[in-house]
């Protein structure tokens, strides 16, 4: 397999927008062509995420409308839906259509539009991304999954909802350094542990916003990446699938699929959890955080909410993690999430990342988590 | 056996009548809700329709005080997943528990739910 790197990046603000999905999207992906520094005709195949298109804005199709847009209407496209983890799926299929040798410049990323339609509309679209026959009937809507999640960690480890807030304030201190961040405004751990429970033990201020936005990527062969200042490669991208059910889970204080998705790229990167110094990680909830954490290897099972409570994952801390402000702050567009975290990470790793730069930063690592914990993404990066 | 014992719609149908029904695998015993055409733990796909009981304990469970649309009348109303004591697991809608008295180890029993023409999984004292 041939290597791949990421040679270009773009990402709008994250926030409310009056553009399109497929108008985001083709605004980011131009700005990506441009740090590229390549022309918009290499460009060889499109792969784009975006999850709820058809509810909110009545439109499906949208890969060919977000290339005709772009003004590339005859790109090969294909339109990804892996719940939250969409553009993240989408970036792994680039990285395979280069690695086979098929394309040696694919475009990837993604784009949500939310907030043109009420909170309750947006909660029912999200809730679609889990089971309709026996949990949307039940209303179980996705903060429920995580509270599920969360009030088993609490009940296993002690975990508490102080520990949670800490996760909360840390990303939205991150995200005041983040110019393209929904929120950038510090919040403290009273405002946290003092809102109104969305789904107990887990607060407004717990669960991540609803964000318009779009991200892209533009990932080269080798051959390509070694003409340009300064690529970024992939080290290593895996998928993990677990079961749709939160019922079926083995045990909902862990999330299997993060651990086996993690292992994998681990190993095609050969690189561990020690040898990582910048994450970007799928925070939707608090709680979501410490358990990745977790996960991925770089606390021990349980210690998650110490590590926040202590500010390791600080910027500054001996592992910082969502320095961008993560999903709580810098929003969460769900079909473009994936390729923000990894625009984020290059930018990290190019050291282009000013007041929230992570200093010497060499090697990052992205985890993109899809719907009720059934989908998992981990891919790892490094600089030449 | 090649074929499914039960369907998601028959799952219902049952469960609408007061009847919880899982299935078991006659190989390796697992027992799954809702049906699957291969076991998830051997591969096989040698099923039986089992009764189950409707009697266990929350695993996990939360409030919900935010609702999808068309659901907001319904707030605040609890879901939790539920071990049955024939060890399969199934999430539900608590009914009839005060949300203070819920908590891990909690007895509960099934018992089906009619949300306008849905019948929702539900969970009521043990």
């Amino acid at each position: 397999m041939r290597r791949v790197a990421v040679i270009g990046a773009g990402v709008t603000k994250f926030g409310k927008h009056d553009r399109t999905s497929a108008e985001l999207f083709a605004a980011a992906a131009a700005d990506a062509i441009t740090d590229a520094g390549i022309a918009p005709s290499a460009v060889q195949a499109l792969y784009f995420g975006n999850v709820t298109g058809g509810e909110t804005e009545r439109q499906l199709h949208m890969g060919p409308l977000a290339a005709t847009l772009l003004g590339l209407p005859t790109v090969p496209t294909t339109r990804f839906e892996n719940a939250c983890a969409t553009s993240h799926a989408a970036f792994r299929h680039a990285v395979m259509e280069i690695a086979s040798g098929v394309s040696d410049v694919v475009l990837v990323g993604g784009a949500e539009r939310v907030l043109n339609v009420p909170t309750e509309s947006a909660t029912e679209f999200f809730a679609y991304c889990s089971d309709a026959s026996i949990e949307q009937p039940a209303g179980l809507t996705f903060p429920g999954v995580f509270a599920l999640i969360a009030r088993a960690h609490m009940d296993k480890y002690g975990t508490t909802e102080e520990q949670m807030a800490h996760v909360a304030v840390k990303n939205h201190r991150h995200g005041v350094l983040n110019p393209k961040a929904q929120f950038q405004k510090e919040i403290s751990l009273e405002t946290v542990l003092k809102s109104a429970y969305v789904a107990d033990p887990l607060k407004l201020f717990d669960c991540c916003p609803f964000t318009d936005g779009g991200a892209a990527l533009v990932l080269a062969s080798e051959d390509v990446a070694r003409r340009h200042r300064r690529p970024i490669w992939v080290l290593g991208t895996h998928a993990a699938t677990d079961t749709m059910f939160v019922h079926e889970k083995r045990d909902l204080s862990r999330v299997t699929a993060t651990e086996r998705a993690a292992q994998g790229a681990y190993r095609q990167a050969g690189k561990t959890p020690t040898d990582v110094d910048v994450v970007e990680l799928h925070d939707c909830f608090t709680i979501a955080e410490i358990v990745a954490t977790e996960g991925l290897g770089f606390f021990e099972p349980g210690t998650g909410g110490l590590a926040a409570e202590k500010g390791w994952t600080s910027l500054g801390g001996k592992l910082p993690v969502n320095p961008s402000g993560g999903l709580k702050a810098k929003g969460h567009p769900i079909g473009a999430t994936g390729a923000a975290q990894i625009a984020e990470i290059v930018t990290q790793l190019r050291g282009e990342a000013g007041p929230r730069q992570v200093g010497g930063a060499r090697t990052g690592l992205t985890h993109t988590l899809g719907g009720n914990t059934a989908t998992v993404l981990v891919s790892l990066f490094g600089r030449d | 056996m090649t074929e499914r014992v039960i369907h998601l719609k028959s799952f219902f149908e049952e469960a609408r009548a007061g009847r919880l029904t899982g299935i078991r695998c006659g190989r390796c015993g697992e027992l799954a809700i809702p049906p699957k055409e291969y076991c998830a733990t051997c591969q096989q796909r040698d099923w039986q329709r089992v009764p189950l009981g409707g009697a266990g304990t929350i695993v996990s469970y939360t409030v919900i005080r935010v609702a999808p649309r068309g659901r907001g009348g319904e707030v605040p109303y609890a879901v939790a997943v539920v071990r049955l004591d024939e060890g399969v697991s199934l999430l539900g809608r608590i009914v009839d528990i005060p949300f203070e008295t819920l908590k891990a180890g909690l007895p509960v029993r099934f018992r089906p739910v009619q949300i306008e023409t849905q019948t929702v999984i539900g969970f009521g004292p043990a």
